[in-house]
Formats: C-alpha cells, sequence, structure tokens
C-alpha cells in the first residue's frame, strides 16, 4: 500500500478533527466563532488569490457578498429552498462580475481599485429602494429575512463553512500548482512582458475573478444562513472588503499560508474584542497600519523569513523517511 | 417650454453651488493624487473627521463652525504632516498597493473613532443661519449651498495662489509634472508628499464645515464623497484647477438634475454619480487626462 506524504495528510487530518467538534459537544459560542472564521478564511484566500497572486487590488467583495445574499434570500421568499438560493446566489455573483469584467479590466492599478470601489455604493443604493417581492415591510432599507433557514442546525452551518473554506484553499492550492496560477503569477509582476509571452491576460484575469467571485458569493450567503436578515447596509457593507483585506495583509499577501493566518488572527480579535464595540475595529485598523508599515511580508512571510518552517519541515521529511523505511 | 425653463432653473443653480463642496474635497484627494498617484480612500472619512470636529467645538464652546476652522485647519495640517511622514511615506517606498492598504486602515481608524467618541447616531451642524433661503429676483437660494460655492471658489483660489506663488507649492506642481527631473532640481520628495498631505487634511477641515452644514453626516458617509471626488479629479485632470471647479458642478449637477428628471427621485441621485464615474472610468480606464 502506497503511504500518503505527511504533508498531504496533516491537513487531512485538521479537517476530519475540525469537522468532528460538533459531534464532541464543544461549545456553541466555539462553534460561532469557528464559523465566522471560516466565513473570513474563504473571504480572504479568494482576495489573496486575486490581490496576492493576480496583482488585481479588487475593491469590491461586498458587491458579490450582497448579491449572493440577496439573491438566496429573495429566493426563499419565492419557494426557492436556500440550498439552492446558496449556489443561485454565488453564481449570481459571478454573472456579476462576468458582467462587469470588460469595463474594469480595462482600468489598471489605482483605476481598478477605485472602477471597483464604486460598485457595491452603486448596488447598496440600488437595493436600498429596491423591492421585487413582499410587501411595504419588507425589501428596499429594511430588506429580507431568510425563510425556512430554522430547521438548519448550527451543526450543519458550521459543516458548510468548514466545506466552503476547505474547498477554496484547495482550490487556490490547485490553481497555483497548474498553468492558470503560473500566468497569473505572471501578470501580476509584469503585465506587459507576460502578454508578450503569450499569456491571454484577459482570459486569465477573468478566470481568476470569476472563480474569486462564486466563491466569495458562496461564503457570504452561508454567513446570510446563520444571521437569516440581509439589509442594504450590512450586505453590502465595507466591513466584507475590510476584513478579507485585513486577514490577508496581516497573514500575508501572496503567501499561500497567509489567509490562514490573518483570518485566525482576525477572528481571534473579534472574539477578544467583543465587548468594545467600535475599539474593536479601531484596534484592528492600527494593527493593519503597523503591519503594513512594520513588516509588509505579514506574519507568514515574517515565518519564512526567519526560518520558522525549516524545524517542523525537517522533521516531518525525518518522520517520512522513517515510516517509508519500515 | 417657458414653464420648463422656470422648473429647470432651481436644481440647476443649486448643482453648481453644490459643485463647490465637491471641489474643495477633490482639491485634497488630488493634491495627494497628484504627487504620489495615490488615492487617498480615507479622504472621505478625513472629511467626516473635520465634521464631526466642527460639530464637537460649536457643542463643547458653542462657537461657529466656521470660527472653529481656526483652530481646526493647523490641526489637521499637522496630523496629516505626520500621517504622511510615518505611515504613509514608510509604506509608499514599499510599493503604491501597501500604501493603497495603509490608506484604507487609517479609514477604519478613522471611521470607528468617530462612531467609538461621537456614536453612529446622524449628527449635523445645526447653526441658527443653515436653513436660511433668499430670493434673487424669481429665484429662491439656500445660503447653505451658496456657502459651499463660495468655499469651493476660496479654496481653489488660495490652493492656486499657493502652488503658484510659493517655493513649496511650485515644488508640490513640478513633483505631479514630473517627479525625477523635479529631483535631480534638488526637491526632496519625501518633504513634498508630507505637505502634500498636510494641505490636503487642512482641505478636509474646511469640506467637513462645508459638508456638516449641507447634510447631515455619520462615521460611515464619508464613501460617497471619496468616490466623487475621485470622479471630479478624472473628470477635470489633475493640476488643472478650472478642471478641477468644472468636473465638481458636473457631479453636483448629475445629482440635483438626475433627482429632478426622476421626479425627486432619492434612489437616481444617490446612484447617478457612481454611475457617471464607473462609465467614465470603462470609457476612458486612464482617466479623461491620463496619459
Amino acid at each position: 500500500m502506497k503511504i500518503p506524504r505527511l504533508t498531504t495528510l496533516v491537513p487531512v487530518v485538521i479537517l476530519v478533527l475540525l469537522a468532528l467538534f460538533p459531534l464532541i459537544g464543544i461549545p456553541l459560542n466555539w462553534l460561532n466563532y469557528l464559523f465566522s472564521f471560516f466565513i473570513y478564511l474563504a473571504l480572504a484566500t479568494m482576495w489573496n488569490l486575486l490581490a496576492g497572486y493576480t496583482g488585481l487590488i479588487m475593491l469590491c467583495p461586498h458587491a458579490f457578498v450582497g448579491l449572493a445574499g440577496y439573491t438566496m434570500a429573495i429566493g426563499t421568499w419565492v419557494g426557492v429552498p436556500f440550498q439552492a438560493g446558496l449556489i443561485a446566489g454565488a453564481a449570481v455573483a459571478a454573472l456579476f462580475a462576468l458582467l462587469i469584467s470588460y469595463p474594469v479590466f480595462r482600468m489598471k492599478g489605482i483605476y481598478f481599485a477605485i472602477g471597483t470601489l464604486v460598485l457595491p455604493e452603486a448596488l447598496k443604493a440600488w437595493f436600498s429602494f429596491w423591492r421585487p417581492v413582499g410587501t411595504a415591510y419588507q425589501g428596499g432599507g429594511a430588506g429580507y429575512a431568510v425563510a425556512g433557514v430554522a430547521g438548519f442546525t448550527l451543526g450543519d452551518k458550521y459543516w458548510l463553512a468548514l466545506a466552503i473554506a476547505a474547498v477554496s484553499i484547495f482550490v487556490v492550492h490547485i490553481i497555483l500548482r497548474a498553468r492558470l496560477g503560473l500566468g497569473l503569477t505572471a501578470i501580476r509582476d509584469n503585465e506587459n512582458t507576460a502578454a508578450s509571452s503569450g499569456v491571454n491576460i484577459f482570459r486569465l484575469k477573468l478566470s481568476s475573478f470569476l472563480i474569486a467571485a462564486f466563491i466569495m458569493g458562496i461564503a457570504g450567503a452561508a454567513y446570510y444562513i446563520h444571521n437569516p436578515r440581509i439589509q442594504p447596509t450590512s450586505g453590502f457593507n465595507i466591513s466584507w472588503l475590510l476584513l478579507p483585506l485585513m486577514a490577508t495583509v496581516i497573514g500575508g499577501e501572496g503567501i499561500e499560508e497567509g489567509p490562514i493566518i490573518g483570518a485566525a488572527i482576525v477572528t481571534f480579535l473579534r472574539f477578544l474584542l467583543a465587548d468594545y464595540g467600535a475599539w474593536s475595529l479601531f484596534i484592528q485598523g492600527i494593527i493593519l497600519v503597523v503591519v503594513v508599515v512594520v513588516m509588509p511580508q505579514g506574519i507568514a512571510g515574517l515565518l519564512r523569513q526567519v526560518g520558522a518552517y525549516r524545524l517542523p519541515l525537517r522533521l516531518f521529511k525525518a518522520a517520512e523517511a522513517k515510516i517509508h523505511k519500515t | 417650454m417657458e414653464d420648463f425653463l422656470v422648473g429647470l432653473a432651481p436644481p440647476l443653480i443649486k448643482g453648481i453651488l453644490l459643485g463647490g463642496l465637491y471641489v474643495v474635497i477633490a482639491l485634497g484627494l488630488s493634491l495627494v493624487f497628484g504627487v504620489m498617484k495615490l488615492i487617498n480612500v480615507a479622504h472621505g472619512d478625513l472629511v467626516i473627521l473635520g465634521s464631526y470636529f466642527a460639530w464637537a467645538v460649536m457643542g463643547w464652546l458653542g462657537i461657529d463652525p466656521f470660527l472653529s476652522l481656526v483652530a481646526g485647519v493647523p490641526l489637521f495640517f499637522v496630523l496629516g504632516f505626520f500621517v504622511q511622514k510615518f505611515i504613509i511615506n514608510r509604506t509608499f517606498r514599499i510599493s503604491l498597493d501597501a500604501a493603497l492598504i495603509a490608506c484604507f486602515g487609517i479609514s477604519i481608524i478613522v471611521q470607528n473613532l468617530c462612531q467609538a467618541i461621537w456614536t453612529p447616531f446622524n449628527r449635523s451642524l445645526l447653526t441658527d443661519y443653515r436653513l436660511l433661503t433668499f430670493a434673487v429676483g424669481p429665484l429662491t437660494i439656500q445660503l447653505r449651498y451658496l456657502l459651499d460655492f463660495i468655499g469651493g471658489l476660496a479654496v481653489m483660489l488660495a490652493v492656486r495662489g499657493f502652488l503658484r506663488r510659493t517655493y513649496l507649492g511650485r515644488a508640490i506642481s513640478a513633483a505631479s509634472q514630473n517627479e525625477p527631473v523635479a529631483e535631480r532640481m534638488g526637491i526632496n520628495p519625501n518633504r513634498v508628499y508630507s505637505f502634500a498631505f498636510a494641505i490636503a487634511m487642512a482641505c478636509a477641515a474646511v469640506a467637513g464645515v462645508l459638508q456638516g452644514l449641507t447634510f447631515s453626516f455619520s462615521p460611515t458617509s464619508g464613501s460617497p464623497f471619496l468616490i466623487i471626488s475621485f470622479g471630479v479629479i478624472i473628470l477635470g485632470g489633475l493640476g488643472s484647477m478650472a478642471g478641477t471647479f468644472i468636473g465638481g458642478m458636473v457631479f453636483g449637477l448629475t445629482q440635483t438634475l438626475g433627482a429632478y428628471f426622476s421626479g425627486g427621485s432619492l434612489l437616481v441621485q444617490s446612484i447617478a454619480p457612481y454611475l457617471l464615474v464607473f462609465v467614465i472610468l470603462s470609457v476612458r480606464p486612464q482617466g479623461i487626462f491620463g496619459r
């Protein structure tokens, strides 16, 4: 029998352990925080794919989250079960990404950043007035409740979020080891050189944009299963941009494990500062600025620099050699 | 036809006057954008901070918001100088993206500081002249919009005079036109950045007062101003005062005329500037005057 490598075994073991958490009866509060952690992790991983590997400082995750959440919520009002709405929401987010791709990819650098920042603001304004279903008490600024999620337990939501986070990390892992990832990093490093080397810039950017929009959408919709009410000010809230941005930058932009470390820190800070209201985000903002100034590579970059991975990796290798020998 | 024109006059005038407010906000943004090619995404929040400063001083000492600028402008100037020196210059050395993210950090800090100190409720600068109107011929003009226009004109002339007449101002103009050459002429770019950011913040203090008199504000109401003033810059062009002024008017008119032709729809009024920015960017991705 072929023995699997430890580097593949360890993530699988962690995943299984995390999946067992709801069964062994850990405190509900923990499950809640882990749920948020998984959502942030999926968002941050996708933001990292765009900002860290494709060089697209994309500032509209809240457009994808809001659109997906609204699609799911409105769907439950016309009889679509939320499970289908989850996928439909992500598809709508990806469709929106496809629609805006042509104009936004014409913009470069800072123009791209601001061009994408405009979209969620416009959507927020639109959804503040739009009322497709429901009475005068729903829609518009009041938003929609997600109907029919009462039977979905916290454990189910936890597993859903865990699956989304795991898939997002796996997808980025695969992309980076495929031709697509190579092309994306080439675009990030020098767009003109990449183009002259035969990289189809538009298509590659579009693929990563669509993947990110889909997964960000599904993560956002999953959040609104857990908090079953969506308003324009929550769905299109800029915090959906700030969370993945902070997690990625604090953890380490352009490094695969960066968003994992960053999302863990952001979640932990949220837990630590839960009683301090606005001061919580204030302190997170200060941490963000300090990280950008002091260690622009983020925590994962710092860990790599000081060689913190060397010892565990060596232990891994030694253990692996031993297993293969016996 | 005559009815149509008479009906059209109030939103036209209101839009043009409101444009003055956008000019003040855009001037601050454009000074920093000119020298660093960086959009300070915290600029809208800094404007709101200016509004809160005037509001706090008014509630505390009971003095007029315009009078509070005597303290506010120097305070914001110094604050801007040090923010640039200790945060943005350092990140700018790493990359433009790092500086952009640092600006995001500042935006989070300012927004939540306002929220923590002054609660998330809507405020406005309630002076006794806030709602005054007066008649010019057949038209009524609201004083607060006129103040926006006068403020816009005054700040624009002041910045223009500064950029043309003083050494520092010429250094800033030179650095925004061609930085490598300016550096070879003995201009220290880091110093230029610091002063540009300091002046931008002083503009934000003034804009904060005008904004607070015109609209109500909450800690999160800064982002529309960021987007509109960015639109004003790309429409008006960098370094062109007249262009910025016209850009401001266009955005003011977009809002008021959009509302007028849609029968007073708030949706059109709030969404029109965003669409205008997006359309300009899609058609001319580097801005209208970009190279």
